[in-house]
């Protein structure tokens, strides 16, 4: 940087010291990456005392879910101050210049498995995401029926999509384990290995244990890494095997001929597994490797090495062909389930820009609430990435600049050129620009499911640029004073920015209406519990949003979103009176029972819908004398009533009682 | 580039062999888990990863390839066993065995097969610190067991159910009445029965405990018309309609 009293004794105008001074802050100049530690010197002190600290902040996370459950004023206070002792002193370790490759390695997989305890300590013995719900229900189905791609009418695409079922199901039929103990065990497995090949990725092409540790912490700042990727949901086994597959590829960008080939077989297999596991993933994996391969092509730096651009255009061909090919092949239904998304969050996010959205716009609903700390946490930590980034960019593309123009702007005007080293270092630096645009899409109702999705994939850039920043400018060659601590405890924040922006509500608390996860309690459970052993299993059955998981779930029913073709059931539990437009398609379904949940009606759903996103009505809260409209319609009979939930058998109005 | 040895080959053919057989023969949770989990996630991708022949230089990138390498050979068996049409355990078991045998004799026909990355040195743990790892994982178990109770008795709202089922299709003369308790206290009930709106039976201070249930079969008459049959369960103390269900009763 310029200090100030430079200038006026240079004699330089404000304009350019101001220039020197914002080119010295973003711009190429790389300083600093000396601070790795030799081999073989983790400290088993360092490892003994961060392991009891973060076994005492799970147990004060723990504590605080206690005492939400229980509407006790300290839960606030113990959860917290648990997930602080959790996140803080490990990220500070694993950030502090001059600790071994093991050891930073062995605290990312302690502050991964913590976050993912963190993440199954909400619920302990059961599933209780909506996403989970429905994978969960898939994979009873397989356990069920012993067979592959059985229709799925909550999530009709998760059919093509099988892996997460597969594994989960042959962990149950080897160890006897429970559906959801075979579930937790491979997610545990599945964040490790997660978070084994991102240090792997990022090793590989940075050069540096320190920055890929570091680059790894920044991807834990991902509103999704806490959570989404926790779940028992089939983008928590597709992120892993993406990360693989990138990992591996990077680890053979050296090799050359027979040795090639044979990582370009793991490649296959890896990318074959991902094409029948998550579409979104297999799809990132797509556009990465399309990609680099675009990019070594246009790659001029070094002499021409064909095998190489070969290898690498042979596994984009695969990673374009083999979704493709699976899709072909099962006829998947993926542009209807992600198309409609896609283009509602980007009309939103136009509107929103232009300011042209209309007031009746589900935007107008408003976001749920979060908590003012969990806002600022969530803020801070964009400011601290948006900061690494912009210091990050340039540097970033400077570091695979040739080593020969390292000085001033010749790095960048050498990429400008074509002429880099690693195109992966190139790829993933611009591929950070992806992240002001899922922030933004983030901003929307419609758009945010796009933004978090976004996230994922995205950070694998975030994490190397804003980790290039910390290295190479904000810690440089001599890490001490400020400069040691304050990146660190910057990275800190960002993890927990990650923890805070992964959910509403991640301590438990008192039921609450139409909010997923925090609607899933005892009552409602034993409700979906009674229907299967008194009712049997796989009646057609329709309800709210939350109650229709749990019947699936619990209750084994087959659960009807749509009462006829056209017809959703929301507007048939939302009519004031059930007037012909509800009753005539209500008795030319096959639907057996209605559950009603009265619940609904003691406040606006927290969620901002009761049932289906596209609802109509949304956000408006529902009334007692509506949902209990059923109660006097000939044919129509309330089976069961527990005071809050109701079932009407409505098979009279078929014909059949 | 040595030769590298074929031990660890063997034990992984051994540990297949052994769950095929623990799949077979035993019910036993711990044992299953202890050789079934493994298979699905390290043991057969290991033997694939000495297939394929790729070569890592550090365990922790050995490791993470053969977790992806059983991930994979885990997918695509549920994909050979569903059109086998034995998705089964022992289908399973099978399969795993298959996988690690064929991949462990292709390993060991190779003859560029690529070195085993070398095992991180031993770190020498003193016992204070061996005392604080432990406890470690004794407060995070017992904070899950923990975790586990809040769940288990976490009831935020106390209820009665009651509810009436139509009769079965084999007897189309008895219906089915129960009432459950998910209150806190002991209550006590009335509970009447009406047939198309006639009084046709009551049940007078049925008491139910927190957890308790309280079920019949009623029996009641077939008529030539679809009739309506409605329970109401009171509460003796304020006399107040609690909870009220119905249900059809066929004609002949």
């Amino acid at each position: 940087m310029t200090p100030a009293h430079l200038t006026a004794a240079t004699g330089m105008n404000p304009l350019q010291t101001g220039m020197q001074l914002v080119s010295a802050v973003i711009g190429p100049d790389l300083r600093g990456g000396n601070a790795d530690a030799p081999p073989h010197q983790a400290n088993p002190g360092w490892i003994a005392v961060l392991c009891l600290t973060v076994g005492t902040a799970l147990l004060l996370v723990v504590a605080g879910n206690g005492a939400g459950r229980r509407g006790d004023a300290v839960a606030l206070l113990l959860f917290w101050s648990g997930v602080v002792l959790m996140v803080v002193p490990t990220s500070l370790r694993i950030a502090w210049p001059l600790v071994a490759r093991g050891e930073r390695l062995f605290l990312l997989f302690l502050l991964a498995e913590a976050l993912f305890y963190f993440k199954v300590v909400y619920s302990p013995t059961n599933f209780i995401n909506y996403d989970e719900f429905l994978h969960w229900v898939e994979a009873d189905d397989l356990l069920t029926a012993r067979r592959l791609f059985l229709s799925s009418p909550l999530l009709p695409v998760g059919r093509t999509y099988p892996a997460l079922e597969i594994l989960t199901t042959a962990i149950v039929d080897l160890t006897g384990l429970s559906l959801f103990a075979a579930g937790t065990v491979l997610l545990a497995v599945l964040k490790g290995t997660f978070v084994g090949a991102l240090f792997l990725f990022y090793e590989r092409i940075a050069g540096s244990p320190r920055m890929s540790a570091i680059a790894c912490l920044v991807y834990m700042g991902c509103s999704t890494f806490a959570l989404f990727e926790s779940m028992f949901s089939y983008e928590s086994l597709g992120v892993v095997l993406c990360v693989l597959t990138f990992a591996v590829e990077a680890a053979s960008k050296d090799l050359r001929g027979r040795p090639r080939l044979k990582a370009l077989g793991l490649i296959a297999l890896l990318l074959a597994s991902l094409a029948v596991t998550h579409h979104l993933s297999a799809a990132f994996a797509a556009i990465y490797l399309g990609a680099l391969a675009v990019f070594e092509t246009l790659r001029r730096q070094g002499p021409p090495r064909i095998n190489a651009r070969i290898a690498v255009g042979l596994t984009a061909i695969l990673a374009v062909a083999l979704p493709l090919l699976w899709m072909q092949a099962r006829g998947s239904s993926l542009p209807s389930y992600l198309g409609p998304v896609i283009e509602a969050g980007f009309k939103t996010l136009l509107a929103k820009i232009m300011g042209t959205l209309p007031p009746t716009s589900a935007e107008s609903i408003g976001a749920p609430s979060v908590p003012f700390g969990m806002r600022l946490t969530t803020l801070l930590g964009i400011l601290l990435l948006s900061l690494g980034l912009a210091t990050g960019f340039f540097r970033s593309l400077a570091m695979t600049a040739p080593s020969s123009a390292r000085a001033g702007w010749r790095p960048i005007q050498d990429i400008l050129k074509r002429r880099w080293r690693d195109s992966r270092i190139v790829l993933l630096t611009l591929l950070a620009f992806g992240f002001p645009v899922s922030v933004a899409f983030r901003l929307t109702i419609v758009g945010w499911e796009i933004g978090n999705r976004m996230g994922t994939f995205v950070f694998f850039a975030v994490g190397l640029v804003v980790a290039v920043s910390i290295v190479h400018f904000w810690q440089g060659d001599a890490p001490r004073g400020w400069r040691r601590i304050a990146p660190a405890v910057a990275l800190a924040v960002i993890v927990l920015g990650g923890v805070t922006s992964s959910s509403l509500a991640p301590m438990r608390g008192p039921y609450r209406v139409a909010a997923d996860q925090q609607s899933v309690e005892r009552m409602g459970i034993e409700t979906a519990l009674w229907t299967k052993a008194w009712l049997g299993a796989g009646n057609r059955f329709t309800a709210d949003r939350g109650n229709r998981m749990l019947l699936a779930g619990y209750g084994r029913q087959d659960i009807r979103v749509n009462i006829i073709e056209g017809v959703e059931a929301a507007r048939v539990f939302k009519a004031e009176k059930l007037g012909p437009a509800e009753y005539y398609p209500l008795v030319r379904s096959d639907v057996d029972f209605l559950l009603v949940d009265l619940r609904l009606s003691t406040a606006p759903p927290v969620l901002g819908f009761y049932f289906d996103p596209w609802e109509p009505q949304k956000g408006r809260r529902l009334s007692a004398d509506a949902l209990l409209k059923f109660n006097d319609i000939d044919g129509i009979t309330r089976i069961y009533d527990n005071g809050w939930i109701i079932i009407y058998d409505v098979r009279g109005l078929h014909g059949r009682s | 580039m040595g030769v590298p040895s074929n031990r660890d080959l063997l034990a992984a053919c051994q540990w297949a062999g052994a769950t095929v057989a623990v799949v077979a023969l035993s019910d036993d949770l711990l044992l299953r888990t202890i050789l079934g989990a493994p298979m699905v996630f390290l043991v057969s991708g290991h033997a694939v990863l000495r297939a394929i022949g790729v070569r890592t230089i550090y365990l922790s990138e050995h490791l993470a390839y053969a977790v992806g390498a059983s991930l994979a050979a885990g997918i695509a068996g549920g994909f050979a066993l569903n059109a086998a049409g034995v998705l089964t355990p022992l289908g399973w078991a099978v399969w795993f065995f298959a996988v690690t045998v064929g991949a462990t004799l292709v390993a060991a026909a190779r003859r560029d097969a690529a070195d085993l990355p070398a095992w991180p040195g031993p770190v020498r743990v003193s016992l204070w610190q061996g005392a604080a790892l432990a406890l470690a994982v004794l407060v995070a178990t017992g904070a899950y067991a923990l975790a586990v109770r809040e769940e288990a008795t976490d009831r935020q709202f106390k209820y009665t159910e009651l509810w009436m089922l139509p009769p079965a299709s084999g007897d189309p003369s008895r219906l089915t009445v129960g009432v459950r308790s998910g209150e806190a206290q002991t209550q006590r009930f009335d509970l009447e029965i009406t047939l198309d709106g006639r009084p046709f039976a009551v049940f007078r201070s049925l008491t139910i405990a927190p957890g308790g249930s309280w079920v019949r079969e009623i029996p009641v008459p077939v008529m030539p018309t679809r009739q309506k049959a409605e329970a109401r369960l009171y509460r003796p103390e304020d006399n107040l309609l609690y909870r009220s269900v119905s249900t059809l009763v066929p004609h002949i």
